[in-house]
């Protein structure tokens, strides 16, 4: 008797769950960087409204990665339905603080669906999300630079203008 | 060769059953006097589908509309209309299934025996 499972993926289904379950976080952590952007956009923190801006387009671009390896694998990759997201912070620097806390949320994640392509012994897609893990490290140093922009420089007087005018130097991003 | 070599029994309730035949590689299945051929991605699909369906709802909500439910079967045009029991019926039937075509994997895979 043939192995018809064997014959659509070697993708075994709890990985393929868990990989669209990934999905769904990276494009949440997509919007929220959008709310983040449109919040100082609107409170006149335009070089951090850049620097959101970017990382939401990096989330998406993280999200399609594992869409497309999904595909690759021959099995469906879902595109995920977002809720509503919080659009509303009590300050500047609590925009930074949730940033980091969703990156450190989305590494934790990774490690998650790591520990389980050990588990069924899945060593291709525990590859695949080696890059994953390496750009969390990346992700949360540097929100966790954002952070310490504000420690560094102090809100009082000037301060938020010049973390604002410091932050796109995190990943050198320019504002027109 | 006889089209029956190629037929295999998967599982079995009183309700229905289902076969592999692996000269289409399709899993058929047989419920409810109706018989759905699938490909292997589609029947994931469609016991997905089954499992998705709020049992809750349809025991608790005394509106019409939740009496039944109607399950389209992926690509094949075909549809099944189930009441509660046949549901809970269906989808003891899929997950029968589901655990033959993995433990034939698992087989597969121990003793490096792949066949096409």
């Amino acid at each position: 008797m043939k192995d018809l499972q064997r014959l659509r993926t070697s993708l075994k289904e709890e990985v393929e769950l868990a990989l669209n379950a990934q999905i769904k976080m990276e494009a949440e952590a997509s919007s929220k960087y959008l709310a983040m952007a449109s919040w100082c956009e609107v409170n006149g923190f335009l070089y951090s409204a850049k620097y959101f801006y970017k990382q939401s387009e990096e989330e998406r671009e993280h999200m399609l990665k594992i869409f497309h390896y999904l595909a690759d694998q021959g099995v469906m990759a879902y595109s995920p339905e977002v809720g509503a997201v919080p659009h509303e912070y009590p300050t500047f620097r609590s925009v930074f603080e949730t940033a980091l806390q969703s990156e450190i949320n989305v590494t934790h994640s990774i490690n998650r669906l790591v520990s389980l392509c050990r588990r069924v012994e899945d060593y291709a897609t525990e590859n695949f999300l080696q890059w994953f893990v390496k750009e969390q490290v990346e992700e949360e140093i540097n929100a966790r630079r954002a952070l310490e922009l504000f420690d560094v420089i102090g809100e009082e007087g000037i301060g938020r203008f010049t973390i604002d005018r410091n932050v796109y130097k995190i990943t050198k991003l320019e504002v027109e | 060769m006889s089209l029956n070599v190629s037929l295999h029994e998967l599982y079995r309730t009183s309700k229905g059953v289902t076969y592999q035949c692996d000269l289409t590689n399709r899993i058929v299945l047989n419920f409810a006097d109706q018989v759905m051929a699938f490909r292997m991605a589609d029947f994931v699909l469609f016991r997905r589908k089954a499992e998705r369906v709020n049992l809750h709802e349809m025991i608790f909500n005394l509106d019409d509309e939740y009496d039944f439910e109607v399950l389209e079967a992926p690509k094949s045009n075909q549809k099944l209309v189930l009441t509660l029991c046949d549901l809970v019926q269906l989808r003891d039937l899929l997950a029968g299934t589901q655990f033959t075509l993995n433990l034939n994997s698992m087989l597969h895979e121990v003793l490096y025996t792949y066949s096409y």
